[in-house]
Order: structure tokens, then C-alpha cells, then sequence
């Protein structure tokens, strides 16, 4: 990857119009270092998932523009998606197929080789610790099953950076630990992290910093420990409170 | 009180709009339909009085049958046309006069029933489709069915007045006529009665047209669930920010429902193949080599350019399928949106199985070219019976439309509209504003 010293992802001015004066994501700024776990926050509609699926190359923005690992998601989508991979909110997987035979396929899309793509499904399996479940049917699976599946095939390929949208959403609290745990791991052997969550007490102990969104608008960055103290908050709920209610633009 | 509500409920959750749509649509398809097929008994009825006619043996007997097709029957005035008919070249004669059949008295016709021997007709009629109320050719039927009876009518006249009738007089009277029937195929005659040419290819004119609608139905039955599954589960949105081309993931999954598509029209076509429908008509010996000389086997030619315009159809379908597919904000809804498709495939199906579609009036007939789907269905009539204007009409159509469907296709696939298609056409239903998305 080139420019390996720079923020894996630099996201500049990104902006998404739906129709003419409707901006679902507006001049979005910020960046996201290598090993780092940044977190965009913000209720439902703000914005979060249409930032990401621009980053994600899925939506072609309206204005502005965003690289990874240097390469533009304008002119170079491609070389972009070799260097991500991202986890949908609410996702589901092919449920016909077998835990092991979704890892298979999905490390086919990634791998150059037919080795890389048997070690990119042995890192799944030990990620995903589904033993033997691997063996079943997906539609067996509980929402739990499925998510640690996904989060694996989200990790295999060992991407410069994972977007994980709403990484915990639906889950029991010890599954959704036990994820955050994996993120926080991961972040420390190297890879980078964009998550984003409504849930703003999950973020506060997972990420290393915040982008509080509303409205389309990135109104703050900055670590939790920075923002609590600038805003002498007891929480980010309370930091996004004061944020928004602050803001010119709403 | 809590059943009602119950009731109510059901109601509305089963009558959406896009039943009540649908229902408009059956009934103005049945209207439709219904007009062609009463449209259809009315030519019938119409073509039944009328009668054309070549007198060759022009003698007194000869024009009293004239006389007598033309004198009413049961309230009935038939209108005659007598026609020259100048050589053996039916086909020819057929277009000169304008008609699809025409009966034809001999020279010696009344030299053989003075002679008390069979008298012998020729009845010439065009064989122009496969559909069931094609080929009627009353008004011709009506003036067999009348000479019989007039030549009945003078045998038993003129031989009960000298005594008794003979064994052979008395055999005479149950078959007077010897009908030579000449069936012309295109521009082909052969000695042949069209109603075994029908038979013969009945089963085909049956299950070809019925092969073509499962192979749309259950082509964009799969592709729709195929791309609404993706959608809804969000599994399209992992496989597209992977290191993959949109172009691939798009032909894979077109060609995936293709395969699986020809493969239930295999498995209908070989089974309906082995449904021996013709085991109880018997032919003559000659009759296969008949059928060769009209051009009415199914060689690899036949098979090859039916094959050529249902794999077009069925990309059509495919296509189109795609396209309602990034519409589609549920399962329900995406099974919702391919009953305009349906309906679209299941007018030119019923009219094609029972109507010459290209001898309906003007405005229905393009009504119907509009739709794609018809050039396949309407394809096995085209090839077999030369219509290869149409044909080849059809085919550039279809051409066209595909090139247009899959530029659609391809253009939504490639763009943000395979995310948003849907969600444009929930804001618009509901008039939602701004920030919908999460």
C-alpha cells in the first residue's frame, strides 16, 4: 500500500445529496491513523451510514473525497476495496450455505491464492470460535452466531481498515463484550478500525476517538477523555447533547 | 367488535394498493382477451356465410348446386363468390382471390354423378397458425357440407322416381363426394387434410408457448428473489465493497437464473415431449414425407431460431427482473412487483395459444408486437409457416429491447441506485423528507 506513514483513511469534505438541497451527509472532515479505532457517533438518520457507505465505495459522493492507503475512492474504488472490508448494520449471510462454506467464499473474493484463501478461513475460525458450528447451516444460527461470523469475515483479510456499522447492534451483553474485546485486540496488532454506533456508551470504552454527527454534520472530533473533559461531561450522551445543542447549523 | 377488527385488519395488510392494481389489471386483461375471442366467433360466424367458389365443370347441374349455397338455410343467406381459378398452383390462387380457402367443382362432376360414381371436390385452404381458432375455414366447410347434400338431394331425387335403390345407390348416398382436400402451407400445397397437419403438431403449438412462460416465470421469479435476498440481507452491500467487479457479481447472477431456468424448461420439455398426445389419430403412410415437403418438421433450423428467441426472452425477463429487484423493499413487495411482468407475459401466452396473432386488427396486433415476449411466443407460427418478416422483425425488437433493458439494468447495478432505488420509492409513496437513512 502506498503511503503507509499517512492516516490509513483521510476522509475530506465528503458529501452525499440525495435531491437538490438535501444533504443525507454534509462536508464530513476527519481521519483515522493506523492501529486506531475511530468512532462516528450519532442517532439514527445522522448520517453515519451513508458517510460510511461512500467510504465503503457503495455510494459515489456528491462533493469531496476520501482515500485509503492513499488511493482515492473517486478514481481508484478498486485498489479501495482491497484495502477494507466492511460489516453492515443488521447484515445477514447466505443461509443456505455452511459457516465454513460462507468463509470459504468471502475469502475467495479477497485472496490471491487458493493459500491465501485457506489461511484467511483458518484465521476466520479462530476468530469466529464456532467450532463446530462452522459445519452447520447458517439459517441454524442464532443473531449472535451470525454476527461473530461476519465480524471474522470482516477481520480475515486483515484490511488497513474494517468499517464495522453498529458492530454490537442486537446482540446479548456478553456477545457484544466479547466483540469489543476483538476490535480493541486487533486495533493493537495494527488494524484499523471505523465503527459507528448510536450507542455512545459502547463507544466511550471501545474507541480511540469520537466524530459526533447529526444531521449530516460532523460537529466534533476528538478522544472521549478530550471531549469530557472540554465539555465537563459525566458521559458522551451528555457530550452529544451539549454538541448539538450548541451547533449553528441545526 | 374483536373479530371485525380483526377482519379490517387482515384486509388491509392482504388489499394493498398493488392488489387492487392487479385486480384492475385481470379485469382489463380479461376484457381484453374476452373482446378478441368474441371478435374471433364473430369472423367465425361471418366467414361461415360466406362462400368461395371455382366452377370448372360449368353445367346446368353445376350451377343448380350454385343456386342452391345460395338460397337460405334455416334463415341463413350465404353470400357465394365465384371465383377462376386458372391453374394447379393453389398457393397462388389462393392470393389472387384474397381468401384463406376456397372449394373448387371439376370438370366431370356431373358426368360422374349421372354415372352414379363419386363426384370428386377440391377444397383448398390456407394453414397459417398453430392457435386453435386459426384455421377455420367455415364458409368453405359450410359449401362441402351443401354440395353433399345437394348432390344427395338429386341422386335420391332421380333414382327413387325409377324404383327402389340399389345396394350400391343406397352406399352412393351415404358418401356422394370424394373431397380432395389441398392444404397449402407458405407458398407449399400438398393433398392433405389440414386438420391432421393440426393434429400432428398440436402437442407442439401446446407446449412450446407453455415452455416460454415457465421460463419467464420462474427466470424472474429467481432473479428478483436473488436480488431482494441480497438487498435485505444486506449481503450485496459485503460483496460489493469486496475487491470485486459489480459486472461480475451482475453476470453471475444472470447467467446463475439462466441455467436454472433452461433447466425447468428442459425438464417440461422433454417431459411433455414424452406425452404421446397423437397415439389415437392414425395417419397415412405418406403423411411424414407431406409433412417435410410443407416445411412443417422441427429440424436443428427450427429448433436453433426458437432456441434463439426464447434465450432472448429470457435475458428480457432476466433483465427486467433485475431492475424490479432494486426496487423491492421486501420479499412480499419484490413478488408484488413482478406481477406487471406476469401479466405482460400471460396476454401474449393466451392470445398466441388461441389466435392467429397476426390476423387481429391493426391497433390490438401492435398492442401485442409491443410486448417482447410475444415474437417468442408467436416464433414457431413465424418460422414454420414463412412468415420471416416477422421473425426477423421480432428478433431485432428483442434485440433492442435486451440492449435496452440491460443498459438499465447494468446502470443501476453500477451506481448508488441498487442501495437507493428502493428507498427513493418509499419516499415517494410516503412523501417522507429528507434524512431517512440512517
Amino acid at each position: 500500500m502506498a503511503n503507509e506513514e499517512k492516516a490509513v483513511l483521510e476522509v475530506e469534505h465528503l458529501s452525499k445529496q440525495y435531491k437538490k438541497g438535501v444533504y443525507a451527509s454534509q462536508d464530513v472532515t476527519f481521519n483515522v491513523n493506523k492501529g486506531e479505532i475511530f468512532a462516528l457517533i450519532g442517532p439514527n438518520g445522522a448520517g453515519k451510514t451513508t458517510t460510511i457507505r461512500m467510504i465503503a465505495t457503495l455510494l459515489k459522493p456528491t462533493e469531496g473525497d476520501a482515500k485509503i492507503g492513499g488511493y482515492s475512492i473517486l478514481t481508484d474504488a478498486a485498489k479501495v476495496r482491497e484495502g477494507l472490508t466492511y460489516l453492515p448494520d443488521e447484515a445477514g449471510a447466505y443461509k443456505n450455505m455452511k459457516g465454513r462454506q460462507y468463509l470459504q467464499f468471502m475469502s475467495e473474493m479477497y485472496a490471491n491464492s487458493k493459500e491465501q484463501a485457506a489461511e484467511f478461513v483458518k484465521t476466520a475460525e479462530e476468530i469466529c470460535k464456532l467450532g463446530d458450528r462452522l459445519n452447520d447451516k447458517i439459517e441454524t444460527y442464532s443473531r449472535g452466531m451470525i454476527r461473530k461470523l461476519l465480524l471474522a469475515r470482516t477481520i480475515m483479510p486483515k484490511p488497513l481498515i474494517a468499517i464495522l456499522d453498529e458492530p454490537t447492534s442486537g446482540l446479548d451483553i456478553i456477545n457484544a463484550l466479547e466483540i469489543r474485546r476483538m476490535i480493541k485486540e486487533l486495533a493493537a496488532e495494527g488494524m484499523s478500525f471505523l465503527l459507528s454506533s448510536h450507542n455512545m456508551l459502547e463507544i466511550e470504552y471501545v474507541s480511540d476517538r469520537v466524530g459526533i454527527i447529526a444531521h449530516g454534520h460532523l460537529l466534533e472530533t476528538g478522544k472521549p477523555s478530550e471531549l469530557l473533559e472540554k465539555y465537563e461531561a459525566q458521559n458522551l450522551e451528555e457530550v452529544f447533547e451539549m454538541v448539538v445543542n450548541n451547533s449553528e447549523i441545526l | 367488535m374483536k373479530f371485525f377488527s380483526l377482519l379490517k385488519k387482515e384486509l388491509r395488510e392482504m388489499l394493498n394498493i398493488q392488489t387492487v392494481c392487479m385486480l384492475v389489471l385481470i379485469i382489463f386483461m380479461m376484457i381484453s382477451m374476452g373482446g378478441m375471442m368474441n371478435k374471433a366467433a364473430e369472423e367465425e360466424s361471418e366467414e361461415s356465410g360466406k362462400i368461395t367458389i371455382c366452377d370448372l365443370d360449368d353445367t346446368t347441374f353445376s350451377k343448380a348446386v350454385l343456386h342452391f349455397l345460395e338460397s337460405p338455410v334455416a334463415g341463413m343467406k350465404n353470400e357465394v363468390n365465384v371465383i377462376d381459378v386458372t391453374s394447379d398452383d393453389y398457393a397462388a390462387e389462393l392470393k389472387k382471390a384474397g381468401v384463406k380457402s376456397f372449394v373448387i367443382i371439376p370438370e366431370g362432376f356431373e358426368k360422374s354423378i349421372s354415372e352414379g360414381k363419386q363426384a370428386d371436390i377440391i377444397y383448398v385452404s390456407r394453414m397459417s397458425s398453430l392457435a386453435a381458432l386459426s384455421n377455420v375455414n367455415a364458409g368453405s366447410e359450410v359449401a362441402v357440407e351443401l354440395i353433399g347434400a345437394a348432390v344427395k338431394t338429386a341422386i335420391y331425387q332421380d333414382k327413387t322416381s325409377k324404383g327402389a335403390l340399389t345396394e350400391a345407390e343406397t352406399k352412393l348416398l351415404e358418401a356422394p363426394l370424394n373431397v380432395e382436400e389441398q392444404t397449402i402451407v407458405a407458398n407449399k400445397s400438398a393433398n392433405v387434410k389440414q386438420i391432421l397437419l393440426y393434429s400432428s403438431l398440436y402437442s407442439r403449438s401446446l407446449f412450446m408457448p407453455l415452455v416460454v412462460y415457465i421460463l419467464i416465470l420462474l427466470g424472474s421469479q429467481t432473479m428478483i428473489n436473488a436480488v431482494s435476498a441480497e438487498k435485505l440481507d444486506k449481503t450485496l452491500e459485503t460483496l460489493l465493497s469486496a475487491p470485486v467487479s459489480r459486472m461480475h457479481v451482475l453476470s453471475a447472477k444472470m447467467i446463475a437464473a439462466a441455467i436454472v431456468a433452461l433447466m425447468n424448461a428442459a425438464v417440461y420439455m422433454i417431459g411433455m415431449n414424452k406425452m404421446n398426445m397423437n397415439a389415437v389419430i392414425e395417419y397415412p403412410d405418406d403423411f411424414k414425407k407431406t409433412m417435410e415437403d410443407l416445411g412443417l418438421t422441427f429440424g436443428i433450423k427450427t429448433y436453433l431460431l426458437i432456441g434463439v428467441q426464447m434465450l432472448l426472452t429470457m435475458l428480457i425477463a432476466l433483465s427486467i427482473s433485475l431492475i424490479l429487484g432494486a426496487f423491492a423493499k421486501s420479499i412480499k413487495s419484490s413478488q408484488t412487483l413482478l406481477l406487471p411482468l406476469m401479466f405482460v407475459t400471460i396476454v401474449p401466452f393466451m392470445a398466441s395459444m388461441m389466435i392467429d396473432v397476426t390476423s387481429l386488427p391493426k391497433a390490438l396486433r401492435y398492442l401485442l408486437y409491443v410486448i417482447p415476449f410475444t415474437h417468442t411466443f408467436i416464433a414457431t407460427d413465424s418460422i414454420i409457416f414463412g412468415k420471416t418478416a416477422l421473425y426477423i422483425g421480432g428478433l431485432i425488437y428483442q434485440v433492442l429491447f435486451l440492449v435496452v433493458c440491460m443498459t438499465v439494468a447494468i446502470k443501476i447495478f453500477t451506481s448508488d441506485m441498487i442501495f437507493t432505488a428502493s428507498e427513493r420509492v418509499g419516499r415517494f409513496g410516503k412523501k417522507k423528507k429528507a434524512h431517512d437513512e440512517n
